[in-house]
């Protein structure tokens, strides 16, 4: 390979065949799409066409990874997980941390990718150069973290890296998710049903080779400023020490805490669900990702109460959010209990918590009662329940069957104006934000390519009013309004140049953990750590990230169009736009979407009426071969 | 005072763990490797973090602190060999016949065959200035004088979590607790 950091090989497990390919990496995606969700991006959409069922053999799962994954570069240990979405048939991913990218670049590989679909359970089994498709109707039925044991044992290594399904993803649970190192959650958009549509229990990697960087000390040397960097940064040792539950007390304080079903910003148990209440109490040991000196992720263990005895890493705000504020539960075990079933049967925690919170809110209405719930009660609070209901959708017993095709399709089959409480963009549940008290997220969920999405684009400096990284970043004169969180003027703007270096960030692949909160890196720093690393000069300048990191967002983009996508999806839920905040700071709040869309358009080139990517725009980014695949 | 930093100079620097501060990042493993092999190679990594995922548990293995060593005592040839002062062992690469006595005999499993290169790799403190415990974010890995009263206990931390989930079942057993 004659660039750094990539090993130059994409590895096929061709299920009908029963066999793998190996292909080289084309040098031409590497200075259009850099790796990772670019990648990603170019083959899923060239070799996946438009309108598939996304369970069905000719989807595919692509396991992509970046320049600097596996090397010494804080929090780059990250994988992506992309496909066409169970959950909403449009353009999926699911970055996971844990160790299994890293694992896949040693065993030679910057890519795998899952086609067709095997007659009968197996696991994908890769060792270096020995790749092997394994009969797995022994592990079938089983929970993630059995799985991830038993293979273990069976290669008797305990460095092989397991991505496993639980009973979800063989179920097909629309949200389940594939997990790695048994509680690192590739969670949202369904890529557990893909695996699981595909007869495929595992994925287990295990290499021994390297990955080499153009400038090996350039780059180890910057890599460990970088480092010191994150040593030093007060947010960051604030993350390492409570997790995301930080968020917790924040997001009560400005009055964007979903609470019951996104009624309201406010949840008067909020004490229960922070970080310094937690702690204390529950923290046993703080555990990081591969590469990562921040360390939030937290193994907790419940020593009384109904669920004494569970012991699990996580959850983080949003499955604390999810299965706390969201469903009115002021109880940490019971998000720990519920983290500990997402995890070991396979589930997003965010889709799963959002559902039960639609069931809850539809149940409050009278649109269904014990009849359509197998006799269950569904009441605000109410923990014991909840985690029954959980483990139904995790099994798709009974009520649980419907809700286990997520909250917008559940909604649709109830009817009756169900519609009016799933929460959801493009059939995937909004995540722990609210665009009324925060008005650029209310973009971000509106126009993510993967629906309400909080990792794609959700601007920080202004709803935490950083106002010299925000004159620095977007000019001084767009403040005060870009940090003003109720206001829609300039969020377009934010939520452009952050969507993008986000982008890159996905390409990488690096930690979001490392670009939030004022950032520790942003996309100068990228664009400094690139050449060394790969020895793309090009890659040094900002100017031509944030045009690969467009490229991406258009393609992403023309993906969804394919799927019939276009402005009229790009909506929020009447409940943001029209029930005004009821409490707190933020009371009487609501989004006006449109003109924020139409600046957001504007910026990207695309139509204002149809809100789809404009043949200038497509000759601009070079993607006119997009037009072959349609 | 004058008896104290004597004593200290006297005392051989060691690699000291604490289990309990380790975070399995495998940083250590990284910079290892970019410092030995000049690349980002964990599998040649001249220490090991040893991860249990079900119990969130993770532990360093490092070379050392050894009261006997071993890896030298096991070396048909006596290529192993430990130096005297800094009581570190040592590979001597034209003695070696690749037998891997030392592999299996190293109680921290921290000696490897490289295969690629047909050589045993093992730690050398880096001369005396170790990359693992200059990188470790959290102190887990810390170098200098061994005061074996510091150092925490190699199971202490899996055997406290194992011995409060025994308690907790036979609680539940007995029909106290539910």
């Amino acid at each position: 390979m004659k660039y750094g950091g990539y090993t130059g090989r994409i590895l096929r497990a061709r299920l009908d065949e029963g066999d793998f390919k190996t292909e080289k990496l084309p040098e031409d995606w590497i200075r259009d799409y850099i790796g990772g969700d670019g990648f990603a991006a170019r083959l899923l959409y060239e070799e996946v066409p438009g309108r598939i069922d996304a369970l069905s053999p000719d989807n595919k799962l692509l396991i992509a990874t970046g320049p600097i994954t596996g090397t010494l570069w804080p929090m780059s240990g990250r994988t992506v997980f992309v496909s066409k979405a169970a959950l909403t048939g449009i353009w999926g991913e699911s970055h996971v941390g844990g160790f299994l990218g890293p694992e896949l670049k040693y065993a030679g590989y910057d890519m795998l990718v899952v086609e067709g679909a095997s007659e009968k359970p197996v696991y994908v089994s890769i060792e270096d150069d020995d790749v092997q498709l394994v009969d797995a109707s022994d592990l079938w039925g089983m929970k993630t973290n059995e799985v991830s044991a038993a293979i273990t044992k069976r290669h008797n290594d305990p460095d092989v890296q397991v991505a496993a399904i639980g009973p979800s993803g063989e179920k097909k649970v629309r949200f389940s998710a594939v997990m790695v190192n048994s509680a690192r959650a590739a969670g949202r958009t369904g890529m557990g049903a893909v695996l699981g549509s595909k007869n495929v229990k595992a994925i287990a990697i295990r290499g021994h080779g390297a990955v080499e960087v153009y400038d090996h000390e350039g780059f180890t040397k910057l890599a460990k400023d970088a480092h010191k960097r994150v040593g030093e940064n007060p947010q960051a040792q604030e993350m390492g020490k409570w997790g995301t539950w930080i968020l917790t007390a924040v997001k009560q304080e400005i009055g964007e805490l979903p609470t019951y079903n996104h009624r309201t910003g406010v949840f008067s148990g909020w004490e229960k669900l922070a970080g310094d209440y937690i702690r204390p109490r529950y923290t046993i040991s703080d555990r990081a990702c591969f590469g990562c000196s921040l360390g939030c992720k937290k193994v907790n263990y419940v020593r009384e109460g109904p669920f004494a005895g569970t012991l699990e890493e996580g959850p983080e705000y949003e499955g604390l959010m999810a299965f706390g504020s969201l469903l009115g539960i002021d109880d940490y075990p019971t998000a720990l209990k519920a983290n500990q079933i997402c995890n070991r049967y396979g589930m997003d925690i965010i889709s799963a918590g959002a559902t039960i919170g639609f069931a809850m809110e539809a149940f409050e209405n009278g649109i269904i009662d014990e009849k359509d719930t197998d006799g269950l009660r569904l009441d605000w609070g109410d923990s014991e329940t909840t985690i029954r209901l959980l483990e139904m959708i995790a099994e798709r017993e009974g009520f649980g069957d419907l809700l286990a095709e997520g909250s917008a399709k559940a909604a649709q089959r109830i009817g009756k104006g169900a519609e009016k409480y799933a929460i959801h963009v493009k059939g995937m549940e909004v995540s722990g934000q609210d665009g009324r008290t925060h008005r650029s997220i209310g973009l971000g969920h509106a126009t993510g390519a993967r629906g309400a999405d909080h990792l794609r684009s959700l601007v920080v400096v202004d709803q935490l009013g950083y106002e010299d990284v925000a004159s620095e970043r977007w000019g001084k004169d767009k403040l005060p309004e870009i940090v003003d969180p109720y206001t829609e003027k300039y969020k377009a703007t934010a939520v452009f140049e952050t969507e993008n270096t986000y982008c890159i960030r996905d390409t990488l692949i690096v930690c979001w953990y490392s670009v939030s909160w004022p950032p520790i890196f942003w996309i100068h720093d990228f664009a400094k750590m690139l050449p060394l690393a790969t020895g793309v000069k090009e890659f040094g300048s900002v100017d031509n990230l944030m045009k690969i990191a467009e490229r991406q967002v258009n393609l992403k983009r023309l993906f969804n169009a394919r799927e019939g996508i276009s402005r009229k999806d790009d909506t929020l839920p009447d409940r943001f736009t029209k029930e005004p905040m009821p409490e707190g700071p933020g009371k009487g709040q609501v989004v006006n979407l449109e003109p924020m869309l139409d600046d957001y358009y504007r910026l990207r080139g695309w139509d204002l009426e149809t809100g789809l990517p404009t043949q200038k725009t497509i000759k601009r980014f070079g993607l006119e071969w997009t037009s072959a695949h349609s | 005072m004058y008896w104290d930093s004597r004593e200290l100079d006297l005392l051989t620097s060691q690699l000291t763990v604490d289990f309990t501060k380790c975070t399995g990042c495998r940083i250590c493993e990284l910079a290892c490797t970019a410092k030995h092999e000049g690349k980002f190679q964990p599998s040649l990594a001249r220490l090991k973090i040893i991860k249990y995922d079900d119990l969130g548990v993770d532990i360093p293995n490092v070379c050392g602190p050894c009261e006997t060593a071993p890896c030298v005592d096991v070396c048909p040839v006596y290529a192993m060999r430990r130096n005297p002062v800094s009581k570190m062992t040592y590979v001597d690469q034209d003695k070696c016949i690749l037998c891997k006595s030392c592999v299996g005999a190293c109680v921290n499993g921290v000696i490897q065959l490289d295969t690629e290169r047909m050589r045993i790799i093992k730690c050398d403190h880096c001369g005396g200035d170790p990359e693992c415990a200059k990188v470790c974010p959290t102190g887990a890995i810390i170098y200098g004088p061994s005061h074996v009263s510091e150092i925490v206990d190699r199971h202490g931390k899996v055997a406290s979590y194992l011995k409060e989930i025994r308690r907790l079942a036979e609680a539940q057993e007995s029909g106290g607790e539910s």
